[in-house]
């Protein structure tokens, strides 16, 4: 039952069989005793995915990596650190806090998601904005790949030869191989850090002020939005954190050395007011910027209080399209009429709209899943992408071919088959059942003209 | 079916027009590769005519290299073959300009310097500066994993490159990545193709990350009596909450060829950022240099041209880039120095200390010499994993110790797989890459 779904309830799927394995050469022994079985691999570790990602539709061996959650080394003079994959994400900042140092890709499931799984997925969070996603900070990977070899990608020192198959492999999803080794890079913490709370009557002002923030240069640590549904439902779940009169709220996170912190939030704060903020504060200590962080970070659970259930989308717009693409979710919502609630990372366009349904009632389930279809098809036509952070998994990879033609997905399939020639990586995961990811499919070549060749 | 010369210069003046296929044989001699002299030099001027000629290439077994401004043509091994130079500084066009995203998409032959005219005034721009940064395109420069000083702060073209076009080896036009700063669609294909050296696809297309201008600059040269002391400067400025844009080493050749007054070894520590915040970081790291017993002089900006224009590689000139780790830079520069005769004492050693990465630039090196240099490096650095490559040099050193160095075998393995997938003709830039791919 525990292995059957992850985050995402939607699609289920037990595995024939569970592995704990707790050595590379043990990870060795199941792939490859899977490849000469042709039995399907699914790699798994906290389970916290929002894609369908580590659910076994076609049974197999699930590989639960959990096990493997070691600290193997830490480097501070070189700012790096080696660790298995089943080490939970936040628990390596723990091990080198004390030293100053923290790991960058902060999803929210922070507490609980594996480093594995990040890799996996190529995890964001809130911080992201400034710092990077997960690929930003793996220098390299040991992994077995669907072949059963062991091969290391990259390492600590830069500038390796050959190509870049680590930054290749960070977002594979498990259809390489199982990652069994991770060198990531270690960050120093900033001199200062503000956090500031800017209340607004409407999220398209709220937005405006975030195309405004990036236009104007300003790159905060975190610059997240919630809106009027998202806020009551956080207050009513954890006590009176936001404004209850907002209909949008920007948390603002700002770090760096401390003068530049100043002279930023005094921007930022300019920019506020000119879009019409009602109110804007900053956390006068550190009890403060937690609590504003909390109602962040546990938003997922307090949205329990709103809705019985929910889709969950992560398209991207770029950021000066904001206020349009918000003014549209209205307008879809309306349409078809259902609740969209938003928390989301404004400040590099990484919407996550929560499309509010109530599951007795199977037209309510239509009309959300209809508004969900119109919401990514109108981030999409603004020049945006299907997945931000959470990753494809089963829930989107037939969404792919909104974002890519026929050649783009034949070379992304001819590329999996390399790491895995016999299918058996987290087999429906990532790519669409789609002609172009199928043997023997040419992708269009240019024609060339009759009679050249005399 | 193989067909004739001459109606494969028929069909590519067919298909892009007769003045953009060169057969005048001098200039053909003058694009000559290594002692490899192209049978034709064509000049597309958009992405069709750039998968037209690889079409045409892949049907008849002609190998391509790809050129930008031809300023990275001496990185890695002599090509195995070499019939059409294709020359993408036609396809200069910006496509896409989004200031107030901080993206914009341009062609492969944009240059990095003509980019730069364009940011500059709205206070944006891309912050990759190897030497020579203004005359090369941006298309080599992904293609090359080109860097500069500026990657102690902003990182690569691995950081920058959201989204790529690029031509198949068999004529394919190809997507991969996206248009916004974030995405997990799909494989991250422009990773893959950042430093490939067009072995797999030509890049046509790039998608960019841009990045704010910092409000002010300020450059602050620290000198020490041995490398050991700068690289202990080094260290205590990345353990520490200053977040400078460069933290470069120099050795005392180097000093000298930006027109400073030199000492055994330097670091110049780049504070960008508001114009309070640089005057209050300016005094850690006074702070840092006198607990390190180093002395410290504010420079110009002069000093980032100096070394611009004296690091950009000469005719002639061995030129390697290392992959070692901060904690070993003063080894590391070590080995390179001893590995020196008197006569190439004037070796211009620099880096990036915050990511242990070195640059050697050797003028008249003995083959002999530079051979031995990159053997002892190799050997001190294989013990973590490090690594040197022939990033210029003449033909005969490139030819006669492997440029690339070892990968291993199981590594090595994929990445042929890789190429075999997707370039089983061996069409594109054969024999340059690493295992001879």
């Amino acid at each position: 039952m525990v292995y059957e779904a992850d985050m995402h309830t939607f699609y289920k799927g037990a595995p024939d069989a569970v592995a704990l394995p707790r050595t590379a050469e043990q990870v060795q022994k199941i792939v490859r005793l899977c490849r000469s079985e042709g039995v399907p691999v699914v790699p798994r570790g906290s389970g916290t995915g929002l894609i369908g990602g580590a659910v076994a539709p076609r049974g197999g061996v699930m590989v639960s990596l959990n096990r493997m959650d070691a600290v193997l080394e830490v480097d501070l003079p070189n700012r790096c650190a080696v660790v298995q994959p089943g080490l939970i994400n936040l628990w390596l900042t723990k091990a080198v806090a004390d030293r100053g140092y923290h790991f960058a890709p902060d999803p929210s499931s922070q507490m609980v998601s594996s480093i594995g799984g990040n890799v996996a997925t190529n995890a964001g969070g809130p911080h992201c904005l400034k710092y990077g996603v997960t690929t930003n900070h793996v220098l390299g990977l040991e992994m077995v790949t669907g072949t059963g070899d062991l091969v290391r990608l990259g390492g600590r020192a830069p500038d390796r030869p050959g190509y870049d198959l680590t930054g290749t492999a960070v977002g594979s999803e498990g259809t390489f191989g199982l990652v069994t080794a991770i060198t990531v890079r270690l960050l120093h913490a900033p001199e200062a850090v503000k956090t500031a709370l800017a209340t607004f009557a409407s999220i398209t002002e709220a937005s405006e002020a975030v195309s405004e923030i990036i236009a104007a240069g300003i790159v905060p640590a975190a610059l997240e939005m919630l809106d009027a549904a998202i806020i009551s439902a956080i207050n009513a779940s954890l006590g009176k954190i936001y404004p209850d009169a907002a209909d949008a709220v920007l948390l603002i996170e700002l770090d760096g050395p401390r003068a530049e912190v100043e002279a930023q939030a005094e921007r930022v704060a300019a920019i506020c007011r000119r879009r019409g903020a009602v109110s804007l504060s900053v956390a006068a200590d550190e009890a403060e910027r937690a609590l504003l962080w909390k109602g962040r970070k546990e938003a997922a659970g307090a949205v329990g209080r709103l809705t019985a259930s929910y889709l969950l989308q992560d398209a991207v717009v770029p950021r000066s399209k904001l206020p349009q693409i918000m003014r549209e979710m209205e307008a879809i919502a309306a349409r078809h009429r259902v609740t969209i609630a938003n928390v989301f990372h404004a400040g590099d366009g990484n919407l996550h709209p929560l499309i509010c349904y109530d599951d007795r009632n199977a037209d309510e389930l239509e009309r959300a899943k209809r508004a969900n279809e119109e919401l990514l098809n109108a981030c999409i036509a603004l020049g945006g992408s299907v997945t931000g952070e959470h990753g494809v998994g089963l829930d989107k990879a037939k969404n792919l071919p909104l974002q890519y033609g026929d050649a783009d997905l034949n070379f992304m399939f001819r590329l999996r088959r390399v790491f895995d020639p016999d299918g058996i990586m987290n087999p429906d995961k990532l790519l669409p059942s789609h002609p172009a990811c199928g043997e023997g499919f040419r992708p269009k070549r240019p024609v060339l003209p009759a009679g050249a060749w005399i | 079916m193989a067909v004739s010369a001459a109606s494969v210069a028929g069909a590519l003046a067919e298909r892009l027009g007769r003045e953009r296929v060169v057969i005048d044989p001098s200039a053909l001699a003058a694009a000559t590769i290594d002692g490899r002299t192209p049978r034709w030099i064509v000049r597309p001027a958009s992405i069709e005519h750039v998968a037209a000629v690889l079409a045409i290439a892949w049907d008849e077994n002609l190998a391509v290299v790809p050129r930008g401004a031809g300023t990275a043509l001496l990185l890695g091994a002599p090509p195995s073959r070499v019939d059409i130079v294709l020359d993408l500084c036609g396809l200069d066009r910006v496509l896409e300009d989004h200031p107030d995203d901080l993206t914009v998409s341009v062609e492969a032959g944009v240059t990095a310097g003509a980019l730069a005219e364009r940011l500059t005034g709205r206070r944006q721009w891309l912050p990759v500066d190897p030497p020579g940064w203004r005359r090369r395109t941006l298309g080599g420069m992904t293609a090359t994993g080109g860097a500069g000083p500026l990657r102690a702060r902003y990182g690569t073209l691995r950081d920058l490159l959201l989204g790529v076009r690029f031509v198949q080896a068999d004529g394919v036009v190809t997507w991969g990545g996206a248009r916004v700063v974030k995405s997990v669609t799909g494989y991250d294909v422009p990773k893959l193709m950042v430093g490939s050296l067009g072995t797999l696809g030509v890049l046509c297309e790039l998608t960019l990350r841009l990045q704010p201008m910092p409000d002010a600059e300020q450059t602050w040269l620290a000198t020490f009596a041995s490398v050991g002391a700068a690289q202990a400067f080094a260290a205590r400025i990345v353990d520490s909450p200053l977040q400078p844009t460069r933290l470069e080493f120099l050795n005392e050749p180097a000093q000298r060829a930006c027109q400073m007054p030199s000492a055994a070894a330097g670091v110049a520590v780049a504070i960008g950022s508001a114009h309070s915040a640089v005057r209050e970081q300016g005094e850690q790291i006074a702070a840092i240099a006198t607990s390190e017993r180093a002395r410290l002089a504010a420079v110009g900006d002069e000093l980032w041209a100096h070394y611009d224009t004296a690091l950009t590689p000469a005719e002639g000139e061995v030129v390697l880039r290392i992959g070692s780790l901060p904690s070993r830079l003063a080894d590391t520069v070590g080995v390179v120095e001893r590995a020196l005769t008197v006569s190439e004492r004037a070796a211009l050693v620099t880096g990036c200390a915050a990511l242990g990465t070195l640059r050697v630039g050797i003028t008249g090196a003995d083959p002999d010499i530079a051979h031995r240099l990159i053997e002892d490096v190799r050997n001190f650095l294989g013990a973590f994993d490090g690594s040197i490559v022939i990033e210029s040099a003449p033909t005969a050193l490139r030819a006669g110790v492997d440029p690339w160095g070892p990968v291993e075998p199981a590594t090595l393995g994929l990445m042929s797989a890789i190429k075999r997938e997707f370039d089983s003709r061996g069409v594109l830039n054969p024999g340059r890459f690493v295992g001879g791919l």
